[in-house]
């Protein structure tokens, strides 16, 4: 690895992390509830080891290779966390570090499992720290630093593969640069849109920034115990799923969307099978749940709410659905591993990673029965390479063992089964809730100190696709070149 | 700018390696996934795959808004077609590559009717060039600038040399009788100096002298390394480039012979070259070089496919006292490896085609007539000297010079005004329609007005 130059770029994140604070702080000057001189500190302390970092080396070679652009994202997000943790810790809000970082680490991959047990007693500025960092992590801090600053270095399109959600990456446009301020630009103008629409529907401006900000993230972080069920508006309700459904979908859609082109819509498989999913699924739950509400609309109102919460890998609630019938739950465990759309800000599997699967899973039954046909795999019209199918064949093994070791591991301080599978699959999802222990009324609160530290892990490695989190632990990676 | 750029050969990544450099906006389009695959990790393009004469693979590269695009694939006949179908979508402006001699005669008719804007051939480009340096056998390189009338030279400066051992402030002083020119650029150790005035030239330097053609010439005989003429040539390779060369070479009356290993190829050369001696052989082979006459020949090139055998042959032939050694290249990493063991004049198809190619792109993207001439880069785009038209309206005419701030590193080299070439002082001043040629170390000006603050 070249240390100086990964280390440089670190530290020139943590500048980014540091700059990033900057609006929590005003929100904590604006209601004065005493978090004001923790965000001091944590922008002093981040921006001083990241101006350390990034002026004191200087490496002799600037050209970043594949590996270590894979340790640059891997060890961003650990060291992001550690330093996104610092206003829960000197604020008080969450006075031990292993529940501050874990409570960091979730809002960064946007998972929203959160430790506290109280929340609306905790100050505004911190709440508010709490959402932003799912709005940084939807998108990506990397691909934040690209946009803003002029070249890191020529290879840059290793940083924004690592951290891109889906099987392969595209740019929009040819210059990396372009391509991120584009990806930010649609993003900032949803998250807008979504909190001018909750607005309109009778929030106030904090509680409509806040859920903003975690919905586009696909987070799930609130300010109130009771999540968005807590303001009893159908509304916001629906508002609110609808924002999570479309921000589980390809950004490059809303990219064709401006630029007037219908047949890269039209052709993405990806996204009708998603749309198509969200729909099938609605419908299966409203008719299973029919009988605990009064009314059609109510049930499909919390079925729909519900379904794009945990396909989007968000995670609010409106509802318990740990008291739902079996089917329902066991249909929302099929869809929180499933995930979303690849290229958006959701985490999970991938569609296109399944219908990957299930397309060459076809190919290779139809091979039993012409064992000489030369059949292509398509995906958007266009053939896949082999080498692509191979990747997500074993990015499912990694998947699953990660989710087998990781139960094995939290099942040491565990009494409850499928509170530990649930909260090992949603952490790795990026999701929030899962079922049981951890279902969508409880939290993550009484899992010991290495329990958190182990579902941390398991997040990380969710949101940046296993690989790069894995290759830190790879010797050859840490060996100076 | 937008730019396509069609087919990722050696040619092609090279090309989008400067566009991206440079700040354009590079989307490249290639059959091979492999291709693909290997440069998406390496630069800050769009690659696509398919094929350039697909519409919807143009369409996909939004050639609707592309201002230039660019067909450099193996096949003639594709980069043409892809050309057309660029432009009936709505390309801006087109670049072919057609290299084959079959077409030189219908040139001019296909590009007319494919609407192609230019067409490149860089083959018969670098046959130009080597005849060129036949021309001046003691120079690595010879570039010209308004329209000929002037030269920028390289020559290894040795031991002895009354240019060698002086500050550039005294040389004149002391060596009253030597013409003046300007020393414009010094390659020592792998980099490029722009001297200054306390600037000394040592042995094994590489010095690049600007003027008009007459002065060199005196220049060249007052350091006595004048005009030695080359009558008879031996060429390594029957590759396209000997064709164009050789044919070039015999117009010009002197004897040539090409040694090459391929039967049917030499038969084809013997064919379609009448006036040289074609032998079919092996060009690495010393004894055959020494049978046909090596030690005799003036000059001797090296034109195969393969840079290794050119390198050896290469070398044999300067140990063997040839006057004038030319080796062709393609890989850059070489170039420095040769200088180093003393062969200096290297030539490669890719940069000859590169900088023409930059060439066209940079006069494309500054104001119509303002562009940029001329353009060669120095030591592989370590500097770049340029010829621009001086402009009415622009900021620096009628000004002296030393009121002008001229940007760090660049050196306005020398004022063509009405024929006269002149190397100009501080109170010179640029009038419009001058030709202004300016070496600078720093890449990508596209107009006179970027040399000044």
């Amino acid at each position: 690895m070249n240390y100086k130059l990964v280390f440089r770029l670190l530290g020139r994140l943590l500048l980014t992390e540091a700059a990033l604070m900057l609006p929590s702080l005003g929100v904590s000057l604006i209601y004065g509830q005493g978090d004001t001189l923790a965000f001091l500190c944590a922008i002093a302390i981040t921006a001083v080891v990241g101006a350390l970092l990034s002026f004191l080396l200087k490496p002799e070679r600037e050209d970043l290779t594949a590996r270590d652009g894979m340790a640059v994202a891997g060890l961003s997000w650990v060291i992001l966390s550690f330093f996104g943790a610092l206003p829960f810790v000197l604020s008080g809000a969450i006075p031990h570090m292993v529940d501050a970082y874990f409570e960091a680490v979730s809002g960064f991959t946007t998972t929203g499992s959160t430790i506290l047990t109280e929340i609306e007693h905790l100050p505004k500025g911190v709440l508010f720290w709490r959402s932003f960092t799912h709005w940084i992590g939807g998108m990506g801090v990397l691909v934040f630093t690209l946009a803003v600053l002029p070249r890191l270095s020529g290879r840059t399109s290793h940083l924004a593969r690592a951290e891109s959600p889906g099987p392969t990456f595209s740019k929009l446009l040819p210059k990396m640069s372009d391509t991120a301020k584009m990806l930010y630009m649609l993003y900032f103008a949803l998250t807008a849109i979504e909190a001018v629409c909750l607005l309109l529907a009778g929030m106030n401006l904090y509680d409509a920034l806040i859920h903003a900000l975690s919905t586009a993230g696909t987070g799930g972080f609130s300010n109130y115990n009771a999540s968005v069920g807590a303001f009893h508006s159908p509304l916001i309700e629906w508002i609110i799923g609808i924002f999570m459904m479309l921000f589980g979908i390809n950004f490059a859609i809303y990219f064709h969307m401006l630029r007037r082109e219908k047949e890269p819509i039209l052709q993405n498989e990806e996204l009708w099978t998603y749309l198509a999913i969200v729909a099938g699924a609605t419908l299966l739950i409203t008719l299973n749940i029919l009988p605990r509400y009064d009314g059609f609309f109510e049930a499909l109102r919390n079925a729909f709410f519900q379904v794009t919460s945990i396909v989007s890998t968000t995670g609010f609630g409106s509802a318990d659905f740990n008291v739902w019938p079996l089917f329902s739950k066991t249909l929302l465990l099929l869809l929180l591993c499933l995930g979303a759309c690849a290229g958006s800000t959701a985490g999970g599997f991938k569609l296109s990673r399944v219908l990957l699967l299930g397309k060459s899973a076809y190919r290779d039954l139809e091979h039993t029965i012409q064992p000489r046909k030369v059949a292509v795999v398509r995906l958007e019209g266009k053939a896949v390479q082999e080498s692509t199918l191979a990747q997500v064949g074993v990015y499912l093994s990694l998947w699953v063992v990660l989710a087998v070791l990781g139960t094995l591991l939290l099942s040491l301080g565990q009494t409850d089964f499928v509170t530990a599978f649930t909260a090992v699959l949603t952490t790795l999802s990026n999701v929030g809730p899962g079922l049981n222990g951890v279902g969508p009324t409880e939290n993550f609160a009484f899992f010991s100190p290495a329990a958190k530290l182990l579902l941390s892990f398991m997040m990380l490695a969710g949101r940046l696709e296993i690989y790069p989190i894995l290759l830190l632990f790879a010797p050859h990676v840490w060996r100076k070149n | 700018m937008q730019i396509i750029i069609i087919g990722g050969g050696k040619l092609g990544i090279s090309l989008a390696q400067h566009l991206v450099d440079e700040g354009h906006n590079v989307t490249m389009i290639d059959r091979s996934e492999a291709v693909v695959q290997k440069t998406m990790d390496t630069m800050d393009a769009m690659f696509i795959h398919g094929s350039g004469v697909s519409a919807d693979t143009l369409k996909e590269a939004d050639v609707q808004h592309t201002d230039i695009v660019i067909a450099v694939t193996m096949s003639d006949e594709v980069n043409m077609l892809a050309c057309l179908t660029a432009k009936k979508l709505g390309a801006q402006y087109t670049i072919a590559r057609i290299r084959d001699p079959e077409y030189l005669n219908t040139l001019s008719f296909l590009q007319k009717e494919l609407s192609i804007d230019y067409a490149i051939n860089p083959e018969r480009a670098t046959a130009r060039e080597i005849s060129r340096m036949l021309r001046f056998p003691f120079a690595g390189s010879i570039e010209t600038f308004a329209r000929g009338r002037v030269e920028m030279v390289d020559f290894r400066a040795a031991e002895g040399d009354p240019v060698v051992g002086l500050p550039m402030k005294e040389m004149y002083r002391v060596n009253k009788q030597l013409p003046q020119v300007l020393f414009c650029a010094v390659e020592r150790g792998g980099e490029i100096i722009i001297p200054k005035g306390d600037f000394v030239i040592k042995p094994g330097d590489r010095v690049h002298v600007v003027s008009d053609v007459e002065t060199i010439t005196r220049f060249f005989s007052a350091l006595g390394k004048g005009m030695s003429t080359i009558r008879s040539v031996m060429v390594m390779g029957g590759s396209r480039i000997a064709f164009y060369l050789v044919s070039m070479l015999v117009r010009m009356k002197m004897k040539v012979s090409v040694i090459e290993v391929k039967k049917d190829k030499a038969r084809r050369l013997a064919d379609s070259l009448p006036g040289a001696t074609i032998i079919e052989g092996d060009g690495t082979d010393q004894e055959l070089l020494q049978s046909e006459g090596l030690a005799d020949t003036h000059a001797f090139i090296t034109l195969s496919d393969r840079d290794e055998e050119n390198l050896m042959a290469g070398f044999y032939a300067a140990q063997q006292g040839v006057k004038k050694v030319i080796v062709k290249s393609s890989r850059d990493t070489y170039s420095g490896i040769m200088h180093n063991m003393g062969l200096d004049s290297i030539i490669s198809t890719k940069s000859v085609a590169t900088n023409d190619i930059l060439r066209v792109v940079r006069s494309r993207s500054s104001r119509a007539n303002a562009a940029v001439q001329r353009m060669y880069r120095l030591m592989d785009g370590q500097a770049e000297a340029l010829e621009f038209i001086a402009q009415a309206g622009d900021k620096y005419i009628h000004v002296p010079l030393k009121n002008l701030q001229i940007i760090p590193d660049a050196l306005i080299a020398v004022i063509v005004r009405e024929g006269q070439v002149k190397v100009p002082f501080g109170n010179d001043t640029i009038e419009v329609g001058d030709y202004v040629v300016v070496i600078s170390r720093k890449a990508g000006l596209s107009s006179l007005g970027q040399v000044f603050r």
